[in-house]
């Protein structure tokens, strides 16, 4: 199973978008024939990713969509550098990866918050955890983080331990931790795939407006169509395991988006033919 | 039936109600004391047999300053033998949470060590460290170790997997990742530890204050025994009873400031 690198690497788009998105920048995560096995050359080896390659350009935001066991949160991993690839290589802002990078924020699908500390202390750890150009106590910083978190709509919370929190909040209070040193690339493996159904579109719209704030290059995992479709400027779909990237198309709607565009045919249609793919994913 | 029933549901809770473990206990205690005391006086059971309350009192009463003395050697080594035990277990174990090699190695052969039961080592130690507060500090700072060392490792080991893969992609060394996340996160099940041990502390105490002693209310019991003051020994008993509450109430305080540091 070796396909070119280059020809998964071609986009196309079902609807027709207006041109000049594309060469919105230049590749910022080159992703090249990576491929993950488990237990390899053990009885219980899996495959859990097939060979990939994408590229995402600095400032997209793209949704890797796919069903669940598919190997997209893996692949997340690795481009986070918390897993490393049996083969093939990646590439983030001109470096081949070996190591997580200071530069990089990420979203778990569970909050990861540190129960002891309040929101406030949650969004500043990691300039705790590591020592960066400043820490957690500079004024400037501590400034930044309070705001994040009034952004997000916590404005009343800062001082809040998590156990005080519902599941939403929770989950603001990680992106705001994801955002606050200012990251170039936010990586988000599903992390609304615990909220029910309301509190999921409500995050949609507080990520969506962070990301329209702070724009950074995005990879959001999600096996939700629709919510890939709301929130990305492309969407890649995986297959079912061995994963492997089955379509990539962009995602033709202007920003600021509201939740009303869920109401469009366009969207639908979209959404209609990535459920087709997924659904007819040749083993 | 079900109105009554809904009423009490309706029914602003009391104040009582949280209290209740501490006030029902303490309602009851009296009568039992009482019924003692009447057995004893109906019954006239000799005191050397069985001493009422109110023998105990007095003993309690009239040896005050002898039961004091007795009582400052036991509470010292028991708490010193308690802080040994603690530094030795959450410093191990916090050891072992950095190698899988190490863990791998010397945890099985602790949980082995464990199953022995400890004051059978007693002797021992009396041969190692000699008789005197080393041997009694010693043996108090062993037994208190095994249930702080298991304690600790279970809440290293069960610490958040996310958690430890956040500090990762945050970039944090192993040893900012124990000092920031996995040791404030094993602290819950670090007090459980801290709870069995603080009891068992005072037992090893005791206990090396029978075979080799000549301070403690360990030793107090044992000499009032060979002189048959049946109501001296429970006063000493009384004592080592409160002992045990104030260094047990002391270590919960601790869990519960803990847990509420933890925002439960």
């Amino acid at each position: 199973m070796s396909i070119p690198a280059a020809a998964l690497r071609v986009v196309r788009p079902v609807v027709a978008s207006p041109g000049g998105v594309a060469a919105a920048g230049a590749d910022y995560v080159v992703v090249d024939r990576v491929r993950k096995v488990y237990n390899e050359g053990s009885r219980q080896q899996v495959e859990a990713v097939a060979p990939s390659s994408f590229a995402i350009k600095a400032g997209e935001f793209v949704a890797l969509l796919g069903p669940s066991g598919c190997g997209k949160s893996t692949l997340l991993m690795m481009i986070a550098g918390l897993d490393a690839p049996s083969q093939g290589t990646i590439g983030v802002a001109g470096h081949a990866l070996t190591q997580p990078r200071a530069e990089t924020g990420i979203m778990f699908q569970d909050p990861t918050l540190l129960p002891w500390k309040s929101a406030l202390d949650n969004v500043l750890f990691p300039f705790l955890a590591a020592k960066r150009a400043v820490g957690p106590a500079d004024g400037p910083t501590r400034a930044r983080a309070a705001t994040l978190l009034d952004q997000v709509g916590l404005g009343g919370f800062h001082h809040h331990k998590p156990r005080q929190l519902s599941g939403g909040m929770r989950q603001r209070v990680a992106i705001c931790r994801a955002l606050v040193y200012e990251p170039d690339l936010l990586l988000m493996d599903e992390p609304f795939s615990a909220l029910d159904a309301i509190t999921r579109d409500e995050m949609n719209l507080v990520l969506m407006k962070m990301w329209e704030e702070h724009h950074r290059t995005a990879l959001f995992v999600t096996h939700s169509i629709r919510e890939a479709v709301y929130l990305a400027d492309r969407v890649l779909v995986m297959s079912r395991r061995p994963g492997r990237i089955i379509e990539d198309i962009r995602i033709p709607f202007a920003r600021p988006r509201g939740l009303e565009i869920g109401e469009t045919v366009e969207f639908n249609e979209i959404c209609g033919h990535l459920r087709g793919k997924i659904q007819h994913t040749p083993q | 039936m079900s109105i009554r029933r809904h009423e009490r549901a309706w029914r602003p809770a009391l104040r009582q109600e949280r209290l209740r473990p501490l006030l029902l206990p303490t309602a009851f205690a009296p009568p039992l004391l009482l019924t003692w005391q009447a057995l004893v006086v109906i019954f006239g059971y000799p005191k050397v047999i069985l001493p009422a309350p109110s023998d105990i009192f007095v003993a309690l009463r009239d040896n005050s300053a002898m039961i004091w003395q007795q009582t400052v050697p036991t509470v010292r080594d028991t708490l010193a033998g308690f802080a040994l035990a603690a530094l030795f277990g959450v410093g191990l174990a916090s050891l072992l949470s950095f190698s899988r090699l190490l863990r791998d190695a010397i945890y099985p052969l602790i949980v082995v060590i464990q199953l022995v039961p400890k004051i059978a080592w007693t002797p021992l130690f009396i041969v190692w460290v000699g008789i005197g507060w080393p041997s009694r500090l010693t043996i108090a700072a062993f037994i208190g170790f095994f249930p702080i060392f298991i304690a600790m490792m279970a809440g290293l080991e069960s610490t958040d997997r996310s958690l430890v893969r956040l500090c990762r992609g945050l970039i944090a060394t192993p040893w900012r990742t124990f000092w920031l996340v996995r040791l404030p996160a094993s602290t819950p099940y670090l007090f459980a530890g801290l709870k069995i041990a603080i009891t068992l502390a005072v037992i090893g105490v005791i206990v090396a204050e029978f075979i080799s002693s000549s301070e403690g209310l360990g030793f107090l019991i044992l000499q009032s025994a060979a002189l048959l003051r049946t109501d001296i020994i429970l006063a000493a008993i009384t004592v080592l009873c409160l002992v045990g509450l104030v260094c047990y109430g002391a270590v919960h305080a601790g869990e519960l400031a803990v847990r509420k540091w933890h925002g439960e």
